[in-house]
């Protein structure tokens, strides 16, 4: 579902290989760039594969010299499981949240113009995460979700050069890891997300905000060159409606909603993802089996529609909502 | 730092937020736990009877079998015991035996009351006392979940019809469940 970013690996790439047009080779000052860029799109790229930033589907983003698609596939969820405990005297309830999730995501960049035309670099990344926490709520309608997650991510990239250009810098690209490249990765992920839940009639109205914390080191690449260590941070605010609508089919109940969400990106997954938010815009039709079938609130479909400072997309599809 | 301007608002912005409300709530709690046994407002009364539910029984007991009639006394964990008519579609019914430890699906009626000390008005003014078999815990309109609270076992949750009158009922309201078929059964143990 989602995605919007990557013509950053387009440009990137151009950017960097600019220079050795020119040159024929790479100052420190640029080789201290390329590590840093590498590194912050790696950094991206495992965060959109392995945690919850996008969904899956298939997206585009088109800049004057390059096209790139994003591949994306996501199995997972979160949630809060067993009965809500009393913490204390304290008049707050409490009970324990496991999150979960794992994917992959390919970025293909055909490059159409300028020295690497017809030049494609397509990179793949393979995310796995788990970790919990707890929901406190201090009222029926407000609580808090402190989480702690730990995720391992696997990224690569293959470049085939036909432009004249890169097939005859292609040796010195791969030297200094430009190119041809694999990281493996950790990820500590903290979060905390705030959400005010309250019902008008039947209808379910949730506002939540979500700030997580990424820090990333690789702990082996195939380059020397490549060495990822940095620090991102995504800030969501969502609102979410649930809307039952009274009628039953195959037995269950119909009901229909969506949400708005934003995520704004800080720090080097803004730079990674060569974009400073998304917006999203989801619409859905279920069918309610809440108590009615084991782990599911809602099945149905579902679609998003996603703007961003450099990027549109869309995606549709099964909306499964897993509940413990 | 190209960044380092807005990254420094952001978190400055969103910290002040959350430790402002974090601080709020964290001195002031309100949550409080449900409660099943508390008096519901307003006079004695019935709210809705006839309220059909599928509930399942993890550790229901076989106490007799008649196989010709396909009916059967299920003895469950709350204490309640049920004779219930099994359909054609509970294909193991014929493999039960008295005794045997078994996992039912069975549809209820529920008729769900304001009661005070345990009775209604009768029609000639004299108290009707109602034997009631649990207490409303929880109302969840927007799922049409009932969590219903049996003397001395874990609270039970079933999801009820469009037509019940979820808004007119409360925690602490009575219920009485008739139970009316066997859906399904799996022997757990012979």
């Amino acid at each position: 579902m989602k995605l919007p970013k990557c013509c950053a690996s387009a440009g990137l790439i151009v950017a960097l290989l600019l220079p050795i047009c020119g040159q024929c080779q790479i100052s420190p000052a640029q080789a201290d760039q390329l590590r840093a860029e590498i590194g912050h799109r790696i950094e991206a790229l495992t965060v959109l594969g392995g945690d919850y930033l996008l969904g899956g589907g298939t997206f585009h983003s088109r800049t004057s010299d390059n096209e790139a698609t994003f591949d994306v596939s996501k199995f997972g969820g979160s949630g809060e499981f067993g009965t809500l405990q009393e913490l204390g005297n304290l008049n707050i309830a409490w009970r324990p949240r496991v999150m979960g999730n794992m994917g992959t995501d390919t970025v293909t960049n055909r490059f159409s113009a300028g020295l690497l035309e017809g030049d494609v670099s397509k990179s793949k990344a393979f995310g796995i995460q788990f970790g919990g926490g707890a929901r406190l709520w201090f009222t029926d309608e407000f609580s808090l979700a402190p989480t702690l997650v730990g995720m391992y991510g696997h990224t690569t990239n293959e470049y085939t050069a036909n432009s004249a250009f890169m097939m005859a810098n292609l040796a010195t690209a791969k030297a200094v890891g430009l190119v041809d490249w694999s990281a493996d990765t950790w990820t500590v992920r903290p979060s905390l997300n705030v959400q005010y839940l309250f019902a008008w009639d039947r209808t379910l109205i949730t506002l939540s905000s979500d700030i997580t914390y990424f820090h990333t080191e690789s702990f082996k690449s195939s380059s020397p060159n490549l060495n990822v260590n940095g620090d991102s941070e995504t800030w969501n605010n969502k609102i979410d409606i649930d809307i039952p609508l009274g009628h039953m089919l195959f037995g269950h109940e119909l009901r229909t909603g969506g949400y708005y969400e934003r995520t704004g990106f800080y720090g080097d997954i803004k730079q990674g993802l060569n974009t400073g938010y998304i917006n999203e815009i989801h619409g859905r039709l279920v069918l309610d089996f809440l108590n009615e079938l084991p782990f599911t609130q809602w099945i149905g479909l579902g679609g998003s529609y996603y703007w961003g400072d450099r990027f549109t997309g869309s995606s549709a599809g099964i909306d499964f909502y897993i509940v413990f | 730092m190209p960044n380092g301007t807005n990254r420094m608002a952001m978190v400055k912005a969103t910290a002040g937020t959350l430790l402002l409300a974090v601080a709020t709530f964290a001195l002031a709690g309100c949550w409080t736990a449900p409660v099943a046994t508390v008096q519901p407002k307003g006079d004695a009364r019935l709210i809705q009877s006839g309220i059909p539910v599928v509930a399942v029984k993890d550790d229901a007991t076989v106490q007799s079998i008649d196989a010709d009639q396909r009916l059967m006394v299920l003895n469950f964990s709350d204490g309640t015991t049920a004779t219930v008519k099994a359909g054609p579609e509970v294909k193991d019914f014929a493999k039960a035996r008295a005794g045997d430890k078994v996992r039912v699906k069975v549809a209820q009626e529920l008729t769900v009351y304001v009661l005070k000390n345990g009775a209604l008005p009768g029609a000639d003014g004299k108290p009707e006392s109602i034997k009631s078999d649990a207490r409303v815990l929880v109302v969840e309109p927007a799922y049409r979940l009932l969590t219903l609270q049996y003397p001395g076992h874990p609270p039970e949750t079933v999801k009820v019809g469009l037509n019940t009158k979820l808004f007119a009922m409360e925690a602490g309201d009575d219920v009485v469940i008739q139970t009316t078929q066997l859906l399904a059964l799996r022997v757990k143990k012979h």
